[in-house]
């Protein structure tokens, strides 16, 4: 059990914790925030596996930017607390988890079959390169199509988020 | 600089609890947003296992892919936001089961 | 790792906080008395000698106030958004070099929190975080005023964040690394004997468009309409008072010394001084004075421009940031790679 498990156990369970937080409550508000704290933790948990620059990025783009715009949006709509009335049909919440608890349970085959749950899995060392350098310059060289054209994606969406939400008496 | 020692099983159990609890709030709230916050939960999820494949493999292809999944996350959430900004203006509500005017 | 290696961590992690925690009373003190000077009055000048113990009355005050928490919010957001606030502020000095490095047993320390390979990165994921500090306080608040002004700060920090970061891009193309430390011992040196290598000179729009950004992130003026008192009462932190309102003012001061740092550390050559060669505990004394004298100057700019500018309304704030600030940083990075490609930067 070394040190870099530890931490990364605790990342995780964090962000674990603070996701069914999420999830189960009722102030769309707070749900966004335990969502931030549940980032947070997953980009301490990326800088264990070795990858600093999806870590950061991941706090600035995901948490520091993706969760503020769905706290503007909540801000401005002002979203009501998830009430009692108009609740799901029965059947409906039934098939869900039945679904779900399905789905658990091939995922947990899976992983299992992968050695997940074994008592002392393979520790793997990363000792492959972890810095910025080796990131970008495979970005930059073998996936400069992909790199281009996400950043003609990016301008569509701005383009399209802004016609989908601006009023219509606007001139 | 990190020593490793992380046994890839223990991020696949992380990343699938991340993926199956985003699932849960995916399929059982009512709220649009929190229906949406779970679905990048989802997608955090995956993430995560992508990233343990890439330590325990030695590639940095992992941190590209992830990396661009990010990117879009955020193109798609922008876009998703401003639908449902538009649909809350013409419905006044925000609960997934009264705006179903497309129903037969 | 033995004692020794657990005492160097601890010292690295301690030594920025402590520092920036123990020199917060004297951007406080300088405002006051700055602010006088400027205005021709004599400013602050009852409590010890030129006023010297003004910050330590202003704590005592906050201190002693009563804590106001108003009705019908959330009360656990509340006390969160000015935690967050400074949390942020505090944590972002960990990846500035104050100081060559040091050798203990051999073994080379560079004096800053943690020599991390995303350096400049980590700086800027904080300051994202710190927006959530400003809504939440907005937000929870239950007043209108500081709504408006949540908001409204938000927005414009989120928009300059993209100039300044453009910006400081040119100067990481021309360092090559995301490290601080290697942005510094790039600009150790001279051109020519005398002028000193400073990223500065080359990149001089660069700094300008980072400068002027960094006085929006901060919400300083001239880019302090979010808590103008005469618009919006106080902005954000209307409601606050007592110690939540002293983490706000703290937050705020750390955020003007952190930015200054890094406006130092990046264009202005750290703490290096061009001509002078550190040598041994003599040479890292020196070099953190150069590197606070530095920081010092450009606190006090910040200062003074407080007290001589009016501020920008709302919409030219938004439209210089958008339509002004980030074509020219566009600009500058273009200019840069330009260089770069040249061989005439290194």
């Amino acid at each position: 059990m070394t040190a870099t498990r530890l931490v990364f156990d605790a990342a995780a369970a964090l962000a674990i914790l603070f996701a069914c937080v999420m999830v189960v409550h009722r102030n769309p508000v707070k749900s966004v925030l335990a969502l931030v704290v549940s980032f947070f933790a997953l980009a301490v948990a990326y800088v264990l596996l070795a990858a600093p620059l999806i870590a950061a990025i991941q706090v600035i783009v995901y948490a520091g930017a993706i969760l503020v715009l769905f706290l503007f949006v909540l801000m401005l709509l002002n979203v009501p607390e998830e009430g009692r009335q108009g609740s799901s049909r029965p059947i409906h919440q039934v098939l869900s988890g039945a679904a779900i608890l399905v789905f658990g349970a091939a995922l947990l085959a899976l992983l299992r079959s992968h050695g997940a749950t074994r008592a002392e899995p393979a520790a793997f060392s990363a000792a492959g390169p972890s810095d910025v350098a080796t990131t970008s310059r495979l970005l930059f060289s073998e996936h400069l199509l992909s790199f281009e054209a996400l950043s003609v994606l990016l301008l569509a969406a701005l383009v399209g988020a802004f016609a989908l939400a601006r009023r219509e008496d606007q001139a | 600089m990190i020593a490793g020692g992380i046994p890839l099983g223990d991020v696949l159990l992380a990343s699938g609890a991340l993926f199956v609890i985003g699932l849960v709030g995916a399929l059982l709230r009512r709220n649009a947003i929190t229906i949406f916050l779970s679905i990048e939960l989802m997608m955090n999820g995956a993430n995560l296992a992508v990233l343990g494949y890439a330590a325990a493999l030695n590639s940095v292809e992992g941190q590209v892919v992830v990396f661009f999944v990010i990117a879009i996350a955020a193109a798609e959430a922008a876009v998703g936001l401003a639908i449902f900004v538009a649909l809350f203006r013409h419905t006044e509500t925000i609960d997934v089961n009264r705006i179903n005017l497309l129903k037969w | 790792m033995n004692l020794t290696d657990w005492l160097i961590a601890a010292l690295r992690v301690l030594v920025p906080v402590l520092a920036i925690m123990l020199v917060l009373p004297i951007p406080m003190w300088l405002e006051r008395r700055g602010a006088g000077l400027i205005q021709d009055r004599p400013g602050p000048n009852r409590v010890g000698p030129f006023g010297l113990l003004q910050p330590v009355a202003d704590a005592v005050k906050f201190f002693m106030k009563e804590d106001l928490i108003p009705s019908n919010t959330d009360r656990f957001l509340f006390v969160l958004a000015p935690a967050i606030a400074l949390f942020s502020a505090l944590t972002t000095f960990a990846v500035i070099p104050y100081g060559p490095a040091v050798t203990i047993d051999g073994r080379e320390f560079p004096l800053v929190g943690a020599d991390v390979s995303i350096g400049i990165l980590y700086l800027f994921a904080l300051t994202s975080l710190s927006v959530y500090g400003i809504v939440l306080a907005g937000w929870s608040s239950n007043n209108k005023f500081s709504l408006i002004g949540g908001i409204r700060s938000s927005a414009q920090i989120i928009s300059y964040e993209l100039a300044m970061t453009t910006a400081a891009a040119g100067v990481i193309l021309a360092a090559g690394s995301f490290r601080l430390t290697e942005v510094v011992s790039m600009q150790t040196g001279t051109w020519l004997g005398f002028i000193p290598r400073w990223n500065v000179f080359p990149q001089f729009l660069g700094f300008v468009v980072f400068y002027v950004a960094t006085f929006a992130e901060t919400n300083r003026v001239p880019f302090d309409l979010p808590e103008a008192e005469a618009e919006l009462v106080g902005g954000y932190h209307t409601e606050y008072s007592a110690f939540k309102f002293a983490m706000f003012f703290m937050a705020e001061y750390v955020n003007m010394i952190v930015v200054s740092a890094l406006t130092v550390t990046l264009f202005f050559g750290g703490w290096s001084l061009p001509g002078y060669e550190p040598q041994g505990w003599v040479g890292v004394i020196v070099s953190a004075l150069v590197f606070f004298a530095k920081t010092a100057i450009f606190v006090w700019i910040f200062i003074w421009v407080r007290w001589t500018l009016p501020r920008f309304r709302y919409d030219q704030l938004m439209r210089l940031g958008w339509k002004a600030l980030l074509p020219i940083a566009l600009l500058n990075l273009l200019w840069v790679a330009f260089l770069v490609l040249k061989g005439w930067l290194p």
